[in-house]
């Protein structure tokens, strides 16, 4: 008996949403912003750390040594591709955020159909016009979020 | 039958374990017409080109579920899906997802029916003596049928498992077929299982772990909806009043 490359499965299952329709395409945004998300406050913390002095957090740093490394990260950090990042990262939070509210609403049987008998074509009760419309709301909002962080950064919309 | 005679190729999924167990892909080219379904097709490679083609089917009309496979890369039944509908020159057919292979198209349902058998999928009584006598009825509304009915349809074709992203993650989750059905049964006014029932599907790896991708409701050939059962048994197992 085969058992299909299960890693390779697992990734395309979360990397490769098409065919499925809207649902899946918001289930593959939630998780990859969601562990994108994550991923980024961990490096955030990290970075935080090292401005106020590494493993001497507990410590006072001296005020010339704290403006040294401040400074000194704040000159790695300045270049496009961490401000396109970030630009990236605030279509990811917007999206995770405000899809995770309806998300949230349907683990709680709010937002959906009722069973009914099924009639050809189907329609599943599970994906209701209210739940498409937060969607693409949530969709709306990141997509807002992104083109001002990138005007922010780059200046690209208005000057 | 009708319509003119046209060729398609069938690019088809072969695994033989007995023959080094080396996955691989045959291209054949059979005639259809516009009503030709893709198990019609599958059957002309069997009859015409090549017998050793392995493939399990039975009813031919979408009611026993036995020929679920991965069609152009989604689950669907063989015998419900007319190559013309597909609108493709190539179709390519592989064993279903989510499942362990057994011979080409073959797919190995053990673990799928024994996560069905773990939900009880029958009527639970307090009274069991009271049950087996079956002499009783047990009335119900249309409001209490209604309630059920929907997911008392599903065929156990298995297209929803292969569909399911959390299933393909996490072996242990039941999937989105046994979840419907414990909520069929739950949710039956005939039916005394109550807490007993959730208690199955409580943990980590139970109902809680459905991240709601939707894709079961999608591909299910009968309107079951599991992703519908799925999230009102979630509702159940949070705010639920009925208990054992």
């Amino acid at each position: 008996m085969s058992v299909r490359n299960p890693v390779v499965t697992a990734l395309k299952t979360w990397l490769i949403p098409r065919r499925y329709g809207v649902m899946r395409w918001s289930y593959s945004l939630q998780r990859i912003s969601g562990v994108a998300i994550t991923l980024y406050f961990v490096l955030h913390i990290g970075e935080t750390a090292n401005v106020i002095g590494g493993s001497q957090v507990w410590s006072i740093p001296s005020y010339e040594y704290a403006r040294q490394v401040w400074t000194e990260t704040v000159e790695f950090l300045s270049n496009p591709f961490f401000d396109a990042g970030l630009a990236v990262l605030a279509f990811l939070i917007f999206f995770h955020t405000s899809n995770g509210v309806r998300l949230f609403l349907t683990h709680f049987g709010i937002l959906l159909g009722k069973p009914h008998r099924p009639e050809y074509p189907y329609h599943p009760a599970s994906m209701t016009k209210a739940q498409l419309t937060i969607f693409w709301v949530s969709i709306l909002l990141a997509v807002a979020a992104l083109l001002y962080s990138l005007n922010i950064f780059f200046k690209v919309i208005l000057p | 039958m009708s319509g003119k005679l046209q060729e398609v190729r069938l690019r088809v999924y072969r695994y033989d374990p007995s023959n080094g167990g080396r996955p691989r892909y045959d291209i054949f080219s059979v005639p259809v017409k516009k009503d030709t379904t893709v198990l019609s097709a599958l059957l002309y490679v069997k009859e015409k080109l090549d017998p050793t083609l392995s493939i399990r089917f039975s009813c031919r009309m979408a009611t026993c579920g036995s020929c679920g496979m991965m069609i152009n890369g989604l689950p669907r039944l063989a015998c419900y899906t007319l190559v013309s509908q597909l609108k493709s020159k190539t179709i390519t057919v592989q064993p279903l997802n989510n499942f362990p292979v057994v011979k080409d198209l073959v797919a190995d349902f053990t673990d799928f029916f024994g996560k069905h058998r773990a939900m009880k999928p029958y009527l639970l009584r307090i009274d069991t003596y009271e049950q087996e006598k079956s002499n009783i009825s047990y009335r119900q509304t249309d409001e209490e049928l209604l309630k059920y009915i929907q997911f008392a349809y599903c065929i156990r074709c298995g297209l929803c498992y292969a569909a399911c992203p959390v299933v393909a993650t996490d072996k242990r989750f039941p999937g989105p077929q046994a979840l419907s059905q414990l909520y069929r049964y739950y949710i039956d006014s005939r039916d005394e299982g109550g807490g007993e029932r959730l208690e199955v599907v409580s943990d980590s790896h139970g109902v809680l772990r459905c991240h709601f991708a939707g894709s079961c409701s999608q591909v299910c050939p009968k309107g079951v909806d599991p992703a519908l059962a799925i999230q009102l048994l979630r509702r159940e197992l949070l705010f639920g009043r009925r208990t054992g």
